[in-house]
């Protein structure tokens, strides 16, 4: 199938430049309509025949039509299209086109008019972030695009971030959108084997990417039907433009460092603090304390308590990061062919020490119409990411736990060697051995063709692939925690592959003014596979050795490979009559070798319906309300990121020293199926003061139910559980978006709002799923997902210095030292936020403009997980944080921090202590430039030069105490939400660039 | 030339719309097979039961935790718990919970290890069972090891989950007795309870005595008759039924074909399958409990090889119960770095066998029934003791006429750390540090999503 396309689509390409017949020649120029200036690049083509031709610099053409062609086309990107009947000297205007009226968003299979749109869909086009340094493409949506909350969890370079389109639908299935890039479902889950997510998108280069159309409301994403229940993301890359080949260059640096950093202890204020809980603990004196400490704790032969130390270890993790980006890009093209080409490289140091990221990436979008009715293109990219990584959060290797070691002991030993010495691992040795490379090659590329098969019908068929390779290196020398006694490395070569053809009929004709039809029916089959090899080895002869064939002993080797299947087809019907009442309806049935024997098919349909209000007589007038459209949709969408073989009953190998025996791995439910949402939504788009101000209000009802759920079943019949389709989950929410353009002379202020809420109830669960280990979130019919449960903090006794929790009966507190089978488990907190959004100004004057956006989240809570070792009056020999220097010192004094005990638990069971607002206000981006007047460029023959500066994440503003609170630890699972383990912060970054277009 | 292409275009893409058939969604785990389409040849039937042997020599059970709890559980005197892991330091202190992890991993990989034997058991004694293994030996001879698993893993089952057994508690709590594999949802739902202690140690008896007779003497590294019965003389000896505990013991013995107890007290630890033991859970580099969270080097061996956690530490007392110039004291105990605790030598390794049973343990069991009963089977008390304890072996005179204690004493220094602790304090009745022998908190309670998932039908045990 694939080869064919690839076969048909050479031969096109090969008798594309057949000659014309002759005809009669037509000439004339093109200005426009405001100031009369020349329109370069304008199309112009014979009305019913194939000849056309663009316009030259001065706005003229020629075109040589056929003898019965009557009327020339003219179209221009951003412009009204016109039709004029041919005449001797054709002097043609065009005006700007309507923005309001001719806005287009992207839609599953095809696009439509704004203005006809009757769901919910959120744009955000290339301009909002043009020249902003994002570490992936994703995180300009963060803020911008109303009911997407974004969270990319660290400041980790090429870490997996977590998307949430109108709150959470699932539990055990994915929760992340489904992400289509030019027609082509990708691949947005981790490619590599860590326990922390990698982000295989972020390959991608944001400047490549012309838009992103958010589907949020059911009767948007039910035609991608079983994966469309989180919502889907269509982002569409930049195309070519007829015209003079335009060539742009890019080039920026600059320069990054932590959003926040904490406070620790110094080593005068961690003597005080250990040295308290030491006496407190054992009895010592403070005479006792210096030999306590150095005989016990310190490095052979090092007076750590009285040497003089000062170890600022928390900065030691971090670093000064710095990003550059090189971008080119072509353009060009006439009537017929359209090209881009453009190419870039971008390098990032991250905050973390031992953090890089570099992307190469180059792209070639080409576009060519055959005939008149018949079209192809293609798109090719290819993508290079080489990523130093760093541990996870919760390993004593990840720099950020060095803010963990006293104070007191030096980093480095008085003969220049790093210390080993310390009461925790000094990662710092990790810098010089060990390592933690992923390398990634990946190319989403795709072709397709089109056909007008009669006038209004088009036959439309795409092939396209996401295959992504992805190399982890990990070396742990010897000298490291992890590689002793002799080195320690591990290789790993994942490779992701899916493959999508797609074949669709649209047709789309207006009958008269009154009726308008828009049909589209199609099918798609979609096969992934992914693959995996990996081996690791002990022993190497020292760490000038880091390759496995350097290894004596292979301890473990593993090859691996999954898949699956989709097999669909769609239907989608728009009516628009008299340009007031819209209608549209979708179906899609779904089969995937994902769902058990007993359920392959399933039905996604969704209807919605509009109704322009403006467009009636009685509001036809209005000098305040310009447009006003009310629009309802219901549908049903499903979610189908389930275990590849989930359903199946399964025997695996399994090893027995040398034997290799088989055993039952997994007992399955042949009726297993897709989680179901059913989404209701109704909103309202308005424009005032003939558009200057327009938005959108929506209200959303999301129920999902059969949630895939491990129902546990007793361990005595030898199972531990069975995947089954049974919880279900409730969101509702609201979102409103306005935009006023408050300023329109010479200069323009832009302002741009928006702010949504959800809000999520689990209403069916098997049992409540409990909080493991250190964590909080637990899963309860009746409360929000993840919500905080277990011990509540009460403060502490003055009398005595004693932790207080509150007591079962949910009155009375009880202390640190009674039994916990008194302490009472509690509802905490809520880590959802009660609102998230935006807001964006932008203004321009002249050559300059600024753009200042805003992202806010507030209401949420956070858990800092470290702090039970972070922020615990000296339980352990952590260095705490400043706050802690207020402990309890006598009667009757009012504190917060209990009396500091070394070793016992006074006040540091996880429980409520911890728990924080997370609420926060960040100016996001700021980007100020200056467009270079043409008359100062044109002799260096630019066309265009911009000097810029831009900035990410540049000020926060939160009450959290913890590094920043946009945060989602990696080191725990997708329940734990707003768990902070260790976890870096977000990158602060300023960078300073020139663009420069010839 | 271009109508031909546009024709071809517009008849593939159609194609490409028709072409799609549900064949498409039929694809098939690659790493995993079906079980409805498994176990169907005499080859993995055989391997069914390797996959047993897999899951009992994981961290769960004798890969670590069978070994381990029952060392913690008796741990007072003996060593203490200095790792992180809560769940074992709760169980050293008697402060389990019904959500302890380990108390939890350990129930259910045991009942895994006894489903999959009864699947392959019901295969075996079914219809098809002697179309698909005619030879009648090797069938009885597959079903005896099927039988050995589900005994031990009963066994284990009930000494740690149930009280001991006696007269007051062979109608007390036991564990629930599994005889029916489970292969679909339905008999995985089935409701369970818990049996009578005695019911479950007649079945472990009738299981390990059908494994003897079925079972070949000799299995390669598997367990042959001699080892069910090795096992038997055990389960008889924590019942108190002395003489069938020196009767299976003593044939053991005489017919295992054993070595004598070695004066080499590491190989048993340090060499594979040597003749010494009786029974080793199988293990090497790649395939192990564990190395780093798991397994029991990674527990027991000291931190400065870079290989353990250090997390167990001898007390000096205990080493103080090895006479003076008990050379046991040097081959199995070091000094470790980092706080300088007293460390195990005999786990220092992830891929190392794990000795189950041990020759010695049988010579100490006949030892301590015929001195109880006052009977010379197979030898005098006296005898067996000294070949355990000799000058060439442990550097100290041979005792000539031991006690009982002596010998009790012998087998505690001979067996320390190899998961006896618990089980022989309880069967001696002696206390636990301030726990009385029977006390409710020597008892593992029943994992708490073992009574949620039987929705209350599993009953826990008192103190809980």
């Amino acid at each position: 199938m694939k080869n064919m396309y690839g076969l048909c689509v050479a031969l096109l390409m090969l008798f594309s430049n057949v000659a014309w017949a002759q005809g009669k020649q037509v000439s004339g120029r093109v200005t426009d309509a405001k100031d009369g200036a020349a329109l370069p690049g304008v199309t112009v083509k014979a009305k019913g025949a194939a000849s056309s031709t663009i316009t030259g610099n001065d706005g003229t053409f020629t075109l040589t039509v056929p003898e019965s062609t009557t009327i020339l086309i003219f179209s221009f990107v951003g412009y009204a299209e016109r039709e004029v009947p041919i005449s001797a000297d054709m002097n043609i205007t065009l005006s700007v086109a309507d923005k309001t009226m001719a806005e287009v968003v992207v839609v599953g299979y095809g696009t439509k008019i704004k203005r006809e749109v009757t769901s919910s869909i959120a744009r955000v086009t290339s301009k909002e972030f043009e020249n902003q340094p994002l570490p992936s493409f994703e995180q300009a949506l963060q803020g911008r695009a109303a009911g997407v909350f974004i969270n990319a969890g660290s400041g980790k370079l090429g870490q997996g971030l977590n998307i949430r389109i109108r709150g959470i639908a699932s539990i055990s299935a994915g929760t992340q959108p489904l992400i289509v890039i030019d027609g082509v479902p990708v691949t947005n889950n981790a490619v590599g084997t860590e326990v922390e997510a990698d982000n295989p998108l972020a390959s991608l280069n944001p400047d490549d990417i012309a838009s992103m159309d958010v589907l949020k409301d059911a009767a948007s994403a039910a035609i991608y039907g079983a994966r469309g229940s989180n919502g889907v993301i269509i982002v569409t890359t930049k195309s070519g433009r007829a015209g003079r080949t335009k060539i742009n260059f890019n080039v920026s640096h600059g320069f990054s460092e932590a959003t926040r950093m904490r406070k620790f202890l110094n080593a005068a204020q961690y003597k005080e603090l250990i040295g308290t809980a030491f006496k407190n603990r054992f009895g010592l004196s403070d005479a006792d304390l210096p030999n306590f400490w150095n005989s016990n704790l310190a490095a052979p032969g090092l007076d750590e308590w009285n040497g003089g130390y000062d170890e600022n270890w928390n900065e030691r993790g971090f670093q000064k990061g710095y990003v550059s980006n090189y971008a080119i890009s072509i353009t060009g093209g006439d009537a017929r062919t359209k090209f881009l080409f453009s190419g870039n490289y971008n390098k990032q140091k991250g905050i973390v020490l031992g953090n890089q990221l570099a992307r190469a990436t180059a792209r070639i979008n080409l576009d060519h119409a055959v005939t008149d009715k018949f079209k192809l293109g293609t798109i090719i990219s290819l993508f290079r990411t080489s990523n130093q990584r760093i541990p996870n959060d919760n390993a004593f290797s990840n720099p950020v736990q060095l803010n963990a070691l006293p104070p007191i002991q030096p980093a480095y030993l008085p003969s220049g060697e790093l210390n080993d010495f310390t009461i925790y691992y000094n990662n710092l040795i990790e810098q010089k051995y060990a390592f933690n490379d992923a390398t990634g090659f990946k190319t989403i590329s795709s072709v397709y063709g089109e056909y007008e098969l009669i006038p209004g019908l088009k036959l439309r068929s795409q092939a396209g692939v996401d295959f992504t390779n992805y190399q982890e290196e990990q070396y742990n020398g010897r000298e490291t925690q992890d590689g002793a006694p002799q080195g320690q490395a591990y290789a790993s070569q994942s490779t992701d592959y899916v493959f999508t053809s797609t074949t669709t009929l649209n047709y789309n004709k207006a009958f008269g003014d009154i009726h308008k039809l828009d049909l589209t029916g199609g099918t798609e089959y979609i096969k992934s596979s992914y693959r995996n090899v990996a081996s690791t080895g002990e022993n190497f002869p020292n760490s000038r050795f880091t390759k496995l064939a350097n290894s004596s002993k292979i301890t473990a080797g593993t090859s691996s490979e999954t898949g699956y299947t989709f097999l669909s087809y769609f239907l989608r019907g728009n009516y628009v009559l008299a340009d007031k009442y819209l209608l549209s309806a979708s179906m899609r049935v779904d089969g995937s070798s994902r769902f058990g024997s007993d359920t392959r098919y399933g039905f996604f349909p969704a209807a919605s319906l509009g109704w322009v209000i403006s467009e009636e007589n009685f509001l036809n007038n209005s000098k305040l309300l310009s447009f006003l459209k009310l629009r309802v949709s219901y549908g049903k969408t499903g979610n189908a990121e389930i275990n590849n073989f989930a359903s199946r009953t399964l025997v695996t190998s399994a090893a027995y020293a040398d034997l290799s025996g088989l055993v039952v791995s997994q007992l399955g439910d042949p009726g297993l199926t897709w989680e179901k949402t059913d989404q209701f939504d109704i909103g309202i788009d308005y424009g005032f003061f003939d558009n200057r101000i327009t938005g959108e209000i929506d209200y959303f009802h999301k129920n999902t139910t059969d949630l895939l759920l491990n129902v546990p079943l007793p361990n005595v019949n030898g199972f531990n559980g069975v995947v089954r389709n049974f919880g279900s989950m409730r969101n509702t929410g609201f979102e409103f978006v306005i935009n006023s353009r408050n300023l329109v002379g010479a200069f323009k202020w832009n302002t741009s709002f928006n702010i949504s809420t959800y809000k999520n109830e689990i209403t069916r669960l098997v049992s409540p799923i409990s909080p493991t280990s250190r964590n909080l979130s637990r899963l309860e019919v009746g409360q929000p997902f993840g919500q905080f449960y277990g011990f509540k903090y009460m403060g502490v006794d003055p009398a005595n210095g004693n932790a207080l929790y509150l007591a079962a009966d949910g009155k009375t507190t009880v202390a640190w030292n009674t039994p916990q089978s008194g302490w009472g488990n509690f509802i905490l907190g809520d880590p959802n936020p009660d609102f998230y959004g935006g807001i964006n100004n932008n203004f321009s004057y002249k050559g300059f403009d600024l753009d200042v956006q805003c992202q806010f989240v507030y209401g949420n809570d956070l858990f800092n997980t470290g702090g039970l070792f972070q922020s615990s009056n000296g339980r352990y020999l952590d260095n705490q944080t400043i706050d802690q220097l207020n402990y309890w010192k006598q009667a009757g004094q009012i504190t917060n921090i209990p009396r500091p005990i070394y070793g016992r638990a006074n006040g540091t069971e996880t429980s409520s202590r911890w728990i924080e607002d997370g609420s926060y206000f960040r100016v996001k981006s700021v980007n100020f430039g200056y467009n270079i007047p043409t008359r100062l460029i044109k002799r260096f023959r630019m066309s265009n030069a911009k000097v810029y500066m831009a900035a990410s994440n540049l000020f926060t503003f939160t009450n959290y105490s913890g590094y920043d609170p946009e945060v989602t630890s990696g080191a725990t699972n997708a329940i734990n939400i707003g768990h902070d383990f260790y976890t870096p912060p977000q990158i602060k970054t300023i960078t300073f660039g020139l663009n420069v277009g010839f | 030339m271009r109508s031909i292409i546009i024709k071809s275009f517009v008849v593939v893409s159609l194609l490409g719309t028709m072409a799609a058939c549900n064949k498409k969604l039929d694809i098939d785990p690659r790493q995993s097979i079906d079980l409805e389409t498994s176990f169907k040849t005499e080859e993995e039937l055989d391997q069914g039961i390797i996959g047993c042997y897999s899951i009992i020599g994981g961290g769960a059970l004798y890969g670590t935790n069978l070994n381990m709890v029952p060392e913690l559980l008796g741990a007072a005197g003996t060593a203490e718990w200095y790792g992180t892991f809560q769940s074992y330091f709760d169980i050293q202190e008697k402060q389990m919970t019904p959500n302890n992890a380990d108390v939890t991993r350990t129930w259910a990989a045991a009942y895994r290890a006894i489903n999959i034997a009864n699947v392959i058991r019901d295969i075996l004694t079914g219809a098809d069972g002697a179309t698909i293994v005619p030879d009648a030996a090797r069938r009885n001879a597959l079903i005896g090891e099927a039988e050995f698993i589900r005994g031990i893993m009963h066994f284990e089952l009930v000494r740690l989950y149930a009280k001991q057994y006696d007269a007051s508690t062979i109608n007390g709590l036991g564990v629930p007795i599994k005889l029916k594999g489970a292969k679909d949802q339905v008999a995985a739902s089935e409701p369970v309870t818990r049996g009578k202690v005695g019911e479950v140690y007649t079945q472990v008896i009738t299981d390990l005595n059908s494994a003897f007779q079925k079972l070949p003497a000799n299995n390669g590294v598997r367990a042959n008759r001699f080892v069910a019965l090795a096992f038997l003389s055990r389960v008889y000896l924590q019942q108190g039924n002395y003489a069938a505990a020196r009767d299976a013991a003593n044939v053991v013995i005489a017919n295992g074909g054993y070595s004598l107890p070695g004066n080499d007290l590491r190989s048993p630890f340090t060499s594979k399958n040597t003749k010494e033991n009786v029974f080793e859970i199988q293990q090497n580099d790649q395939n192990n409990a564990g190395s780093s969270n798991d397994g029991l080097a990674t527990f027991y061996a000291d931190t400065e090889t870079g290989i353990g956690r250090g997390d167990m530490n001898v007390s000096a007392d205990f080493i103080d119960e090895y006479p003076v110039g008990d050379k046991r004291v040097a081959a199995w105990y070091y000094t470790g770095a980092q706080y300088g605790g007293i460390m195990i030598n005999k786990w220092i390794s992830f891929g190392q066998n794990i000795p189950v049973i041990r020759i010695q343990e049988m010579y100490l069991t006949r030892a301590e029934c015929n001195l109880r009963l006052g009977t010379n089977v197979g030898a005098t008390p006296a005898a067996d003791l000294a070949l355990i304890n000799n000058p060439d072996r442990t550097g100290l005179p041979v005792i000539l006429v031991p006690t009982v204690n002596d010998i009790v004493q012998q087998r505690r220094l001979e067996l320390a750390f190899e998961g006896h602790n618990i089980h022989d304090l309880k069967r001696l009745r002696r206390p636990t540090g301030t726990f009385a022998w029977n006390d409710n908190m020597l008892t593992l309670p029943i994992p708490q999503r073992e009574i949620d998932a039987t929705r209350g039908s599993l009953e826990q045990n008192p103190g809980y």
